[in-house]
Order: C-alpha cells, then structure tokens, then sequence
C-alpha cells in the first residue's frame, strides 16, 4: 500500500523500519536528537522525529510554537524531497548529490535551522543514523502529495 | 628509569613473610571491616547498559568533590579510599574541576564508546573498483588526504599529551578524551588508506600546516589547548569534512566521510561544553582564552595552504579547465564562510560573543578570497 508523503503515517513507517533493523542502528551507534523535517509548499508540514538510543520513539506534526524544542529542523521544498526519496528509491541509497549533507551543505536547497550550534553540530554526531533512517524509504511505494 | 622509590618492594621481608602466612591460610581479613555504605546502582534505561552516569551516586559521583583536588596525587579512582600518607605523588597539574570539566562529559563518552567504527571494514573499499575517476581529481584527492593525515595526528597528540596532567578524579575527562585519540588515530589511518587505496599515494605534507599545528600541540594549558583544538580546529575541519563529502569523487568517500564529520562533531561538542563550563565557573579565564584566541586564529589560517586550496577547488569545480576553476573557487569562498560563522555561533554559545569583533579571522579571509579571485583573473 502506498504512503502519501508527506505525512505522519509516512515517517512513522521509516521509524518501524529502524525499530526493526537493530542490527543496523545498534552498529551504528547511539543517537539522541529531536529532529524536525520541514517539507515546504502549498500546504507546510513540520514533523518532529524523536531518536533516543536504536530507535525512532515518536513522530508528530508540530505546529510552529512547538519548535524550540527541536535540536535542528532540515527544511526543504517538496520537490526537493521528492527527488531525494525517488533517489533512494532508484539506488538503494541517495545518489551522491542527493545524501543529507550534500543537500544541506552549500546553497539554500535544504536549510538546516537551529537556536542552538550544539543541536546543529547534532545532525553530524549522528549523520550515518539519521542518513539510514531516510534510506529505509528504498523500497517503499510512495504516493507523492 | 629516573624515579627513585622509597622502599624496594622485592626485598620487603614483611610482606614476604605475609605471603607466605596467606599461603597456610592465615588471612587478616581486616580490609573485610572497611566495607562502606552501599548504594543501588542500576541501568536508569536498560537500553543502554549501565551507563557512567547510573554510577554517580553518593561518594562516587563528581558532584561529591570538592571544586580543587587537593588530597588525591595519585590514581586513586574517585570514590576509592584514599591512603593519603603512602601515596606516590604522580604531580597531577589540572586538579580544579573547571580546568577540564564540560557539561554532560558522561554523555559524550558513552556516546563515543557505542559509536566507534573500523576503517577496514566500515568503508565500503571495495566499490572504489566501480568507478572510474579522472586521475587529476584522483590526484587532487589523494592531496587532500595527506593534509587530513597529518592534521589528525595533532589532533592525537594533544589530548594524549594532557591526560596524565589531569586528577584520576575527573575519570570521564580522561575517558572521553582517550576515545578521542582512538577516534582521531582512526581518521588518519581512513585518509591514508584512501590515498594508497588507488594507487596514487600520499603527497605534498605542509610545512606551514604543520607549524599551526605546533601551536595547538604547545599551548599553555589545557583549556588553550581544547579550545584551539575541539572548537576552532576542529570546528573548521568538521566543516572541511562535510565539504569533503560534497566534492567526493564517488559514494566511498562519502561514506568515509559520514562516518568522520560524526566523530568529530562529538569532539567540537565536547570543546563546546568545556569552554562553556568555564566561562560559567571561572570568568576570570576570560581574558586569558580571548588573548589565546586572537593568536590562535591567526596560527589557524596556516592550514589553508596552497596545495589543499587548490586540490579543494579541482574538486569542488570536478576539473581543472576555467569553468570548473570557477566553480570550484565559488565552493570553496562558500564553505570558508560557513567555518568562520559556524565558529563564531559555537563561541557565542560558550559565552564569548565577542569573538566575531575582535577576531582577524574575517580579514584574512577576505584576503584569501581576494588573492584566489585575482589569480583566476
């Protein structure tokens, strides 16, 4: 069955996934982080994704006055999300312009928003983690919005 | 062996006579009498094992000692019963909690400890064989390597250099700052590997990096040392490294490089949270970081050196013709910004927002940008 995204159902599936493959994420390591994903278009969403220690523990909608809890926000159009998942979906994983920190890096194609530089140095201490988080979306069938 | 001991402990007739007692079975057994109150020390999240902040409890916790270390110049582990009158003066220099403590130390440790990784195994090596890349990249590639080798020898070096300087009490400085020098022993055995992993090799060392180097290894004390290293060296080569992920020739270095920019996120936290814990608990240190600073920004600038520009803007740009030059120069002027603004949020967050006023860091990257443009003209 195909998951619209962007949706809670939709993050919700990546964060069973994780939760399923311990052997993965226990390799890769403890990771700590609320992270908040921002697809932007004609109707924002703000997703708040909780890790603590293997797994992905909650996924909600936020509204805006609940951001200050997030340790970082990775904020991007919905096209530009939609050619990263259709990435991962082609390859297996993101092709090389297509990973998280490619994307985030250098220009304004995905933002990475924070309060605080320690939450922001957050999305490097676990960037593999967070990285094969969005890689569990290699087989799924997505419905785009 | 210079040190001279106050008893030869193999001619020591009473102890031998003890052993020897014991052997028949006759123990004192009096150590049994010092038994201590206990405490309940168990994993507060079972998913996590027990963790070394499940065991600060009662006298074994940090928040027991006193700020200045004053009985213990041994290593008597904190919490232990300390024989003060016979213990060996092992000239401990860092016995104030506010010369090597950060905020949630304990975290980074077990974060470190639970997310090591193997240079052997861990990059996917042999896919390198899937690709074909263009051997001036390859080239510029293997350059940047021996840059990144080299700087993570200092980065080595300077936490093993002090950690027999600091009290035995602060056990979770010294734990995290020895994973990372496995950490740091790990990226220069990764960037070596791939510079031999295609045949090309190491190239040119830098002279002039090494020589900004020296300055983080010889700073005074350690807290000079861990800010030079965690928050500006390291700042500026984690940005380097997520750079370096961006310009990679293939899915292999980017792999490399996730799983470095991670390590060395967990040291700028580490640097971070030090230079915080100081500037909250002894501000009179002030002063003295931000003159190490003004001097130290200025050593910095010597690891942009010529060869590693270059080599990062062959591959930022993907060639050596004009358009790739220019390409290459706008990514480079881009990720030199970022490394400067990064550094002056993580130092307003440590509590010394005066940085971005004073720094000469600014100025001298717009001279480099400046000297690059015109060469390119």
């Amino acid at each position: 069955m195909a998951l619209k995204f962007p949706s809670v159902d939709f993050f919700r599936e990546l964060a069973r996934r994780m939760n399923a493959d311990r052997a993965t994420f226990e390799k890769l390591g403890f990771c700590d982080a609320v992270m908040g994903v921002r697809v932007l278009g004609k109707a924002p969403h703000l997703y708040a994704l909780t890790f603590e220690v293997y797994d992905c523990t909650e996924v909600r909608e936020l509204g805006d006055a609940s951001e200050a809890e997030l340790d970082f926000t990775l904020q991007a159009p919905a096209e530009l999300w939609r050619e990263m998942l259709e990435s991962i979906r082609q390859h297996g994983q993101p092709a090389p312009q297509y990973t998280l920190n490619s994307l985030s890096h250098i220009g304004d194609r995905m933002q990475v928003v924070y309060e605080d530089p320690e939450g922001h140095d957050k999305l490097y201490r676990f960037m593999a983690t967070i990285q094969a988080y969005f890689d569990n979306a290699r087989d799924l069938e997505i419905e785009w919005a | 062996m210079s040190y001279y001991g106050t008893n030869d402990y193999s001619y020591n007739s009473d102890f031998a006579l003890r052993v020897r007692d014991m052997k028949k079975g006759n123990l004192d057994l009096g150590w049994l009498d010092q038994a201590r109150e206990r405490f309940e020390v168990r994993p507060r999240d079972p998913r996590r094992g027990l963790e070394v902040s499940d065991c600060e409890v009662g006298p074994y916790a940090i928040d027991a000692m006193p700020e200045v270390i004053r009985d213990n110049r041994g290593i008597t582990p904190r919490g232990a019963i300390l024989p003060v009158s016979y213990q060996p003066d092992l000239g401990p220099t860092l016995n104030r909690k506010t010369d090597v403590w950060a905020y949630r130390v304990q975290r980074y440790w077990e974060e470190a400890v639970s997310r090591q990784w193997n240079v052997s195994t861990d990059v996917p090596w042999q896919d390198l064989a899937k690709y074909d890349i263009p051997l001036e990249l390859e080239i510029a590639f293997c350059q940047l390597c021996t840059l990144l080798s080299e700087v993570e020898m200092i980065a080595t070096d300077l936490p093993a250099k002090w950690s027999h300087h600091m009290n035995s009490y602060f056990q979770e400085v010294k734990g995290f700052i020895s994973s990372q020098c496995l950490d740091e022993a790990r990226h220069s055995e990764v960037f070596r590997k791939r510079a031999l992993a295609n045949g090309v090799g190491l190239l040119k060392a830098s002279v002039r990096s090494e020589h900004a180097l020296k300055g983080i290894l010889e700073a005074d004390s350690y807290s000079e040392g861990s800010v030079f290293l965690h928050v500006l060296g390291e700042g500026f080569i984690l940005t380097l490294f997520r750079s370096s992920e961006f310009i990679s020739p293939t899915p292999v270095e980017q792999r490399m490089f996730q799983l470095v920019m991670q390590d060395e996120a967990r040291h700028v936290s580490y640097g971070l949270q030090h230079l915080k814990y100081l500037m909250d608990n002894a501000p009179e240190h002030r002063a003295q970081i931000n003159l190490f600073l003004d001097e130290a920004e200025k050593l910095l600038t010597g690891l942009f050196n010529s060869e590693q520009l270059e080599a990062m803007i062959v591959l930022g740009g993907k060639g050596t013709k004009p358009e790739n030059i220019r390409r290459g120069v706008e990514a480079v002027g881009a990720f030199q910004g970022k490394q400067i603004l990064e550094y002056f949020q993580r130092c307003e967050r440590a509590g010394l927002p005066e940085r971005r006023d004073r720094s000469p860091l600014l100025e001298l990257q717009h001279q480099m940008i400046a000297a690059l443009q015109a060469a390119q003209a």
